[in-house]
């Protein structure tokens, strides 16, 4: 019999429309700034609504409850996503979204652990896996069920701490770990692959004993495939390849390559409307 | 407490280093190994974290009779420091054992962002500071107090005495948060008189009192600086020696009471004279408006090289002699 997820588990078409919500409050936390992370909100914008709404188990009321599923966004630039996943889900309300990015905030552009929900401050690249380490171990000594969840993106793969990561949570078989490995092939100098060819970076992976997915991390379906197989691993740790497309759901932004995107009031506005706000 | 010499490593051979105290002087062997042991087994959160450096750490002690609560990393300081953080946020105090170069300069970024940011109850312990290594500038740490005490968060401190070990180990296991502790492997001198008061955290620890002027030592140095006191009475000085066993955060009223009678003071530290102890009361000092001869001893901004800890703390200037000598220097001429 295999193992269900201990999340909502909404249905696929629930979570599609999730993923526009989120992709909506993405677009609307970054339009008053004029520029910001819309690229990596809108691209991770699938993953994180299939954790939130399906796959991990928390409460809202409780962040801190000890058999939660944790998340950890390693990549802490993603923040905006993050921030759209905290406030749909209410684990943070609504109108914080407001104050993304304003003086005095805890909604850094670079999420910080000063606002509750945020697992870790992930804004150095390449500690996060770490981190994740850290508590499966900590979370299998005390025979909890959680499991831990990772984004990683692929530029920050370049960073030797990951690889360190890896080979620990392979070697200390943490089954309890899914790390998800955004491919969104940017980084900040341009195309990942021609700043640091990475090769091929699912046979890293499994290299490094990783029961290890490749997947259309635009793809609900594939996410929720993914999600279910690395459930039902007992031994390794699971990677999932995810192959993402920077400003996906809104036709005009998806595929452009900036790290930090122009978004002027005219394009938020065009956005939202694709997006049926 | 024995004194037998530390085994060398099978298929290492290190240098036979003379010690840096005078002979005779009682030693305690492995006194952290055996107090993290005992922190332990009354206290089912701590864990013990490594990096490949089990043996060199004295948590081969830990390992062989708590096994289920040593973690070893290999040879990643920058994964273990994020590990901890990952356990200490679910409640474990984790003990990340490593030699002091790396638990500072090598993860210096995860040690800031993961453990001192978070302020999280992680204790970090590196072995062999200053130039108690043989090794040369890959293993002395010159410059690690003043990288740890430039952090948020960051308790530094630095047992002197084979039997202050356990104390300290206590006390930081105690404090909520994360705290940098230095000490030289192997043997340690029991060099504090029985009838001193206990260390307590964030407060000096006299040793003796002077009339002529006082000595503020961090670590190996007090040892050291306890033989110089003794060599300036011979010549008619009285002179006391202080232990700064915590030197973040500095007991600033302590030091200010020493300041206050306005004798020659010297810090002596086995560290470099830049960012360390001797800065640090420095600073308080200064800030305080009070005159007075002061001086560090220390290593004098200059990387050391690979050798016997006694050849070395006579060539940069951190032995018995040496503090004798730059204590003598501050007196009126």
């Amino acid at each position: 019999m295999s193992i269900s997820p201990r999340g909502l588990g909404l249905p696929p078409a629930a979570l599609e429309a999730k993923a526009r919500r989120l992709r909506r409050h993405v677009i609307r936390m970054v339009a008053p700034l004029g520029e910001g992370y819309a690229g990596q909100g809108l691209g991770c914008a699938d993953i994180l609504a299939a954790l939130y709404f399906h796959e991990m188990a928390y409460r809202p009321d409780e962040l801190d409850w000890t058999e939660r599923d944790q998340f950890i966004l390693s990549p802490a630039h993603y923040g905006v996503g993050l921030f759209a996943a905290l406030a749909e889900s209410g684990c943070m309300p609504m109108e914080l979204m407001e104050e993304y990015g304003r003086d005095g905030s805890p909604m850094e552009i670079i999420a910080s652990e000063r606002l509750p929900g945020v697992e870790a401050t992930c804004g150095s690249l390449g500690m996060g896996l770490s981190v994740a380490l850290g508590k499966a171990l900590a979370l299998r000594r005390r025979r909890l069920p959680s499991r831990v969840y990772v984004v990683i993106g692929d530029g920050e793969l370049q960073e030797g701490q990951t690889w360190e990561a890896a080979m620990a949570v392979a070697s200390f078989k943490l089954a309890n770990v899914c790390a998800f490995i955004d491919v969104n092939n940017m980084q900040v100098d341009g195309r990942t692959d021609s700043v640091i060819d990475m090769g091929d970076i699912a046979a890293k992976w499994r290299a490094f004993g990783w029961n290890t997915l490749s997947i259309d991390g635009n793809s609900i379906p594939q996410i929720l495939g993914a999600l279910h197989e690395a459930r039902q691993e007992t031994t390794r740790p699971t990677a999932i390849v995810a192959t993402t497309v920077p400003g996906h759901g809104v036709s005009f932004l998806a595929g452009t390559y900036s790290h930090f995107l122009k978004l002027p009031p005219e394009a938020a506005e065009r956005a939202l409307a694709e997006l049926g706000a | 407490m024995s004194t037998s010499a530390p085994r060398a490593l099978p298929g290492i051979t290190i240098a036979k280093s003379a010690p840096i105290w005078r002979q005779g002087t009682p030693l305690k062997m492995k006194a952290y190994g055996q107090a993290l042991v005992a922190l332990a087994q009354r206290n089912p959160d701590v864990v013990c974290l490594g990096a490949d450096l089990t043996g060199p750490t004295e948590t081969d002690m830990f390992r062989d009779r708590i096994p289920e609560r040593f973690f070893n990393f290999g040879v990643a300081e920058a994964n273990v420091m994020c590990a901890a953080s990952g356990m200490a946020r679910e409640g474990d105090i984790p003990f990340v054992n490593t030699f002091s170069v790396f638990a500072t300069r090598r993860s210096l970024d995860q040690v800031a962002l993961q453990i001192a940011y978070p302020n999280v109850n992680v204790k970090l312990v590196g072995f062999m500071p200053g130039l108690t290594s043989p090794g040369g500038p890959t293993h002395q740490a010159i410059d690690d107090v003043a990288i740890m005490r430039a952090l948020p968060n960051m308790i530094v401190v630095e047992p002197a005495d084979g039997d202050q070990v356990a104390d300290l180990v206590e006390a930081i296991a105690e404090h909520r948060g994360p705290v940098y502790m230095r000490i030289k492997r192997g043997e340690l001198p029991l060099c504090i008189p029985a009838g001193t008061p206990r260390a307590r955290l964030g407060k000096l620890q006299p040793i003796t009192s002077g009339a002529d002027g006082t000595i503020l030592a961090s670590g190996v140095m007090v040892a050291l600086a306890l033989e110089a006191a003794d060599d300036l009475r011979v010549a008619g000085l009285d002179v006391g020696v202080v232990n700064a066993h915590t030197v973040k955060p500095l007991d600033r009223d302590g030091v200010l009471a020493i300041a206050r009678t306005g004798k020659p003071l010297l810090v002596a530290e086995n560290h470099s004279v830049i960012g360390g102890l001797g800065a640090a009361v420095a600073e308080v000092i200064s800030e305080a408006g009070i005159a007075l001869p002061f001086g560090r001893l220390g290593v004098r901004d200059v990387f050391s090289e690979g050798g016997t800890a006694q050849y070395l703390f006579q060539k940069y200037g951190l032995s018995t002699a040496a503090i004798r000598a730059a204590f003598e220097g501050l007196l009126p001429h």
